[in-house]
């Protein structure tokens, strides 16, 4: 089993995520030294905090962690953590990762933030053997990427379809909450795991 | 599609679950986090603790049972109850709180919304406004619910809004304890002025209570208390009557 580098980037709390790894029998090392990202075995990138104030810490090491991204390693961004694989977003002005080209653009939904629990529709075997495809979410940004076969799930709000997952080489961004989504996302960390072991 | 969420709340003291009707004659009802992980087992979508004594000593054995809590508990948690800085809302969340919400601190100095929005995001600042007819107007309440304000619920849940806050937890304080129905009139009101989710609180006492304002407002979400500490119904009980009235539910 790899180890999964969670990346600590100063600005919120990653209990809850590194709690729901350690949960599903991941072993997790919380990573404050960005360069280490660019020699992990697996990573996981949280959802806490602003897009800038999620990039400060990393975009000194931006080309070695994308460099090792695109070599294959496998990892998961959740929320603002998919979020920060784009080239750039409308929320802030840092630059992105730009695993996935393409910006991050604010929801055109009408009640923000897209608050809750919402269907996604995928076949993506991320979600396999999840006892329902309801997953929580609370963000009012998202991500638009160029190239339109990197999405590989969506949700419907307020009659949008929101791409929710999105996958390049062995890296997936996704923009719910796994970690607070009951059994169901609890299932998709599994999958992530035994996905990093298969990437091994 | 957006389920519409149903939210168990947890109203503490001192580091146990009370629940009191109009906010006083408090009763000791079980372990917060064997409860919360027991919500989540029935299917509560997010569960809410409220420290309704909010005395410094109880605020520092609610930071140490939301971390307990958070250990085995894979849904949001959003604490509440003597948040008053951006100092305050940095350690419950990082305790293990998904989000924090805000009452007096939030109406005495608005600045702290936008202050704690910048710093960890709007969809964790949530702002809770107690509000009760007063002389054909809603007013916003404060200290559960005994100290007038002034204010306006309906333009403070706006302003609120505009100053960051990622969502209003709306609680009738006409409403609260009786069991005779949230207050549908306020909660569309505040539901239709403000552009963030609404969570109906205050009066529940049966399943129907909470399909009115599921069906009859644009509240997101009902929050109750007394009827599923009480087991009079559990929450995957109320998710099929309401799955059966075709009521979105997770």
């Amino acid at each position: 089993m790899p180890l999964i580098y969670l990346t600590d980037y100063g600005v919120g709390n990653l209990h809850s995520v590194k709690n729901a790894l350690e949960n599903c029998g991941a072993s997790v090392e919380t990573v404050t030294d960005m360069s280490k990202l660019a020699d992990a075995e697996c990573v996981v990138f949280p959802g806490v905090g602003a897009f800038d104030s999620t990039m400060e810490r990393i975009a000194p090491y931006r080309e070695e962690i994308l460099k090792h991204l695109e070599s294959g390693v496998p990892a998961l961004g959740i929320c603002i953590g998919a979020q920060i694989l784009f080239d750039s977003s409308e929320e802030g002005k840092e630059k992105g990762l730009g695993l996935f080209k393409g910006q991050v653009i604010g929801l055109e939904a009408e009640r923000l933030p897209h608050m809750g629990w919402n269907t996604v529709e995928s076949d993506d075997p991320l979600l396999n053997g999840t006892p329902d495809r309801d997953f929580y979410f609370a963000h009012s940004y998202r991500g638009r990427p160029d190239d339109q076969t990197t999405i590989t799930g969506t949700t419907e709000y307020e009659n949008w379809h929101i791409p929710v997952i999105f996958r390049r080489f062995n890296t997936y961004g996704v923009q719910f909450h796994p970690e607070k989504s009951s059994i169901s996302g609890m299932k998709v960390l599994k999958n992530f795991i035994k996905f990093g072991e298969e990437c091994q | 599609m957006l389920k519409k969420r149903i939210i168990p709340c947890l109203d503490m003291k001192n580091g146990k679950v009370v629940k009191g009707i109009h906010f006083k004659d408090l009763r000791d009802v079980g372990d917060p986090p064997e409860m919360a992980s027991e919500y989540e087992r029935q299917g509560a979508d997010e569960v809410t603790f409220l420290d309704i004594s909010a005395s410094l000593e109880s605020r520092t054995t609610m930071l140490d049972v939301v971390s307990r809590t958070a250990k085995n508990l894979f849904i949001p948690l959003c604490v509440g109850g003597g948040i008053k800085t951006a100092e305050d809302m940095r350690l419950a969340l990082n305790a293990g709180a998904d989000k924090v919400s805000m009452n007096s601190a939030a109406i005495s100095n608005p600045d702290v919304i936008t202050e704690c929005a910048e710093r960890f995001g709007k969809q964790c600042v949530v702002v809770a406004i107690d509000a009760k007819l007063n002389d054909g107007r809603w007013e916003v309440f404060t200290h559960g619910g005994t100290r007038s304000t002034g204010l306006d619920a309906i333009e403070w849940s706006q302003k609120a809004t505009d100053l960051g806050a990622g969502e209003i937890l709306l609680t009738s304080m006409d409403a609260d304890g009786a069991k005779t129905g949230y207050d549908v009139p306020l909660t569309a009101a505040v539901a239709d002025a403000v552009s963030v989710p609404v969570i109906a609180s205050g009066g529940c006492g049966s399943m129907e209570h909470i399909y009115e304002v599921l069906t009859l407002t644009g509240a997101a979400a009902a929050l109750a208390a007394s009827v599923f500490h009480y087991r009079e119904f559990t929450v995957s009980e109320v998710k099929e009557y309401l799955r059966d009235r075709g009521v979105a539910v997770r």
